[in-house]
């Protein structure tokens, strides 16, 4: 009798994790597909589709020409017909070309078709700051797509989860935007199964656990919640730390339940702050959790600016804003 | 050389060899300008080199070389006039370079220095300069082609004598707004010169993955305006289509479409490993069998105009200046960390306003 083995666990990067997520989907379903600008022989700008082409053909892994309308647009097609569509923006900066299709059409088809048509669809793209790449491969557009009813919005911090993420993304029956944090592609570790399993979307992560202040964000800023709780640390301030994981539907309890614990809101996001996503976490707080706040709900975010080249450093949020930030709801 | 549309093979004008199929001169030339446009050939190179060095050395994060499409850039800036616009792509350096933009400003570029015409705000891939009327690219391939017909439909609009060159790659045919920008020029007859600078490849993706039209040149047909194929490698034919397409503009007879066939030497960026792709043996037959500097500089030994003395005297000349741009470049400081709020909008806003205060607190200045 065979016994029951533990799946083999490996340390693979957020880069190999990705490749693993959709080498095993494809492998498990046939409809799914994934399209892109150089996915084929060159693997993908960041090597994510490296060798798909050889195990599943042309006709699966889509090298398509420059043009992110006919990806987007294509991928709804697809999904509309009943294939499983993975789409690749090289950048998510370069989504804006095929923004239409996005908004008008993948987020809305299930609605003004009364349920008759669904698209489930993924785009996936690298975002994000920290790599030196000026103004057009550096943003965090979370916020245009979090504003749209109809996309679900995940942002994976770690491998784990972004295996388990992007999974639970492609079986979701739902246009996913999957933002993948390009500064911690090769950075961060993690262990990872091997085979298919899924992290629920709308379920967020409780990555530290701490008394004092609740320091909610996502994606590549969960390291830098990290290091800032580490400093905080040093000087008895004991943070929590809450990984949202998906910013549409975000997971309320878990919000509810850490700011009831702390009394003390940071909420962390790369985008400018204007308008940005956590301008929603904030207000859902404000009307639903008021009477556990002891101090201001405080955010760190990017300027209101454009993001800079030669500025970067000064631009992107770090754990000394963090911190400045935690001392401020704390000492209110 | 008959200036014709719609060619099945590129229009040129010197061999591979460099030796002339025809008689140059007729275009109006002379030794100067054919000595003229040998120097531009091999300062802009000169350029690209020393910018490349750049990242290798770790002082700048990215670039995107131009080598292999010298002539393409030099011969389609030179018949330019000083109030022309310039869209320049990411990969247009020299083309920037000729149009008036120096040396030192594009290292300042590349290593985000206030000499940056453009203070440092976009990763390697061009500045701009109000004053050349040449407008700063975006990385955002294909975006610039519509902004480009609409300052060229302005300039028709104020009557003005004036054209605007839209430089744009292969790849940037697929996007959409190339289709928007060249129906936009036919219809208002808008003096715009779409400029296709067909390198082969778009990162990964050879042309034929991205068209199966033979040639770009041909798509011309179906806007109504003429699209013309030529060597990108010969400078004389680039320069002598060139300028045909910018006479038309200019006495109002509408835009052309030019495509140069061309290759990039260099991996797409920094950043790419272009041996994933690119089939073995390619780049060497094009770099040792047709390279543009080294035809110009033929062209030029046939008719006794040039020695190795010659060669040698213009190669330490350009050394030099070049040493002392990059030396400016590196004296120039980088932007100073309050300007990050500058240029947002004219003026200040309250909001920025209080973002520069908790800046400014934060570094104690
Ligand atoms: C809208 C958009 N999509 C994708 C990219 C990523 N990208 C940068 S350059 C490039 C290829 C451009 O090819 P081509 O237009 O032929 O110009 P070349 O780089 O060969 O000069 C791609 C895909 C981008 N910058 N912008």
């Amino acid at each position: 009798m065979a016994t029951v083995q533990t799946p083999p666990q490996t340390q693979l990067t957020m880069v190999q994790a990705i490749r693993s997520a959709l080498l095993e989907e494809m492998e498990r379903d046939q409809d799914v597909v994934i399209l892109g600008e150089d996915i084929g022989v060159r693997g993908g700008v960041f090597l994510i589709t490296e060798g798909l082409i050889d195990k599943f053909g042309p006709e699966r892994v889509i090298d398509t020409p420059l043009a992110e309308a006919g990806i987007i647009g294509a991928a709804v097609g697809m999904a509309l017909y009943g294939l499983r569509p993975i789409a690749e923006i090289q950048f998510i900066d370069f989504i804006f070309p095929g923004f239409d299709l996005l908004v008008t059409e993948a987020a809305k088809i299930r609605y003004r078709s009364a349920g008759q048509f669904g698209v489930p669809m993924v785009i996936r793209s690298p975002y994000g700051g920290g790599v030196r790449g000026g103004a057009y491969h550096s943003q965090s557009p979370e916020a245009y797509f979090v504003a749209t009813p109809g996309l679900k919005v995940v942002v994976p911090s770690n491998p784990y989860d972004a295996k388990g993420l992007l999974i639970a993304s492609i079986r979701d029956p739902d246009p996913v935007v999957f933002m993948e944090p390009k500064k911690i592609y090769r950075a961060v570790k993690s262990e990872v199964p091997a085979g298919p399993y899924e992290v629920p979307l709308g379920k967020a992560a409780l990555v530290r656990e701490g008394k004092h202040v609740s320091i909610i964000t996502f994606g590549a800023m969960v390291q830098v919640a990290l290091e800032a709780a580490g400093l905080l640390a040093a000087d008895g301030v004991e943070a929590e730390i809450l990984d949202l994981r998906t910013l549409q539907p975000y997971d309320t309890q878990a919000i509810l339940t850490t700011v009831a614990k702390t009394g003390h809101v940071v909420l962390l996001q790369e985008a400018p702050r204007i308008g940005g996503y956590c301008a929603e976490i904030a207000a859902y707080i404000a009307e639903h959790a008021v009477e556990h706040l002891e101090g201001p709900i405080v955010r760190v975010a990017g300027w209101d600016t454009a993001f800079p080249y030669a500025l970067e450093k000064v631009y992107m949020p770090n754990a000394q804003r963090v911190v400045r930030a935690v001392k401020k709801t704390l000492n209110f | 050389m008959r200036i014709e549309p719609f060619t099945d093979t590129p229009l040129s004008i010197l061999a591979y060899d460099g030796t002339p199929k025809e008689n140059p001169d007729s275009l109006g030339l002379g030794k100067d300008d054919y000595l003229h446009m040998y120097r531009w050939l091999v300062f802009v190179r000169g350029v690209d080199d020393r910018g490349y060095i750049l990242v290798r050395q770790g002082r700048a994060g990215f670039y995107a070389q131009i080598a292999g499409q010298e002539a393409a850039q030099v011969g389609s800036a030179l018949p330019l006039l000083k109030d022309d616009w310039m869209y320049p792509d990411h990969r247009s350096q020299g083309s920037m370079l000729v149009k008036g933009l120096s040396a030192a400003e594009w290292f300042g570029h590349v290593l985000g220095r206030t000499l940056d015409p453009t203070q440092g705000r976009l990763m390697p891939h061009g500045p701009g300069r109000r004053d050349l009327h040449i407008v700063p690219p975006a990385s955002t391939v294909g975006n610039k082609i519509t902004e480009a017909v609409g300052t060229a439909m302005a300039q028709r609009i104020k009557k003005r004598k004036e054209i605007t060159i839209c430089y744009m790659g292969d790849g940037a045919t697929s996007e959409g707004d190339f289709h928007v920008g060249m129906n936009f020029a036919a219809v208002y007859q808008a003096p715009a010169l779409m400029f296709v600078q067909n390198n082969q490849y778009a990162i990964s993706m050879r042309t034929d993955q991205q068209t199966r039209t033979k040639t770009i040149a041909e798509k011309a047909r179906a806007y109504g305006m003429p699209g013309y194929f030529v060597d990108g490698n010969d400078v004389l034919a680039v320069y002598a289509v060139t300028k045909h397409c910018a006479d038309r503009a200019r006495s109002g007879n509408g835009p052309s479409l030019i495509e140069a066939y061309t290759y990039r030497y260099g991996p797409h960026s920094s950043a790419d490993d272009d041996t994933r792709y690119r089939p073995k043996g390619e780049l060497e037959m094009w770099r040792t069998q047709r390279d543009p500097v080294t035809r110009m500089r033929r062209f030029l030994e046939l008719r006794g105009w040039w020695s190795e003395e010659q060669e040698q005297r213009l190669q330490a000349e350009i050394k030099a200046q070049l040493a002392a741009a990059m030396e400016e470049a590196e004296k120039s400081p980088p932007p100073a960390p309050l300007t990050v709020f500058d240029h947002v909008y004219e003026t200040l806003t309250p909001h920025l306003a209080w973002e520069r205060a908790e800046l400014a607190a934060e570094l104690g200045v």
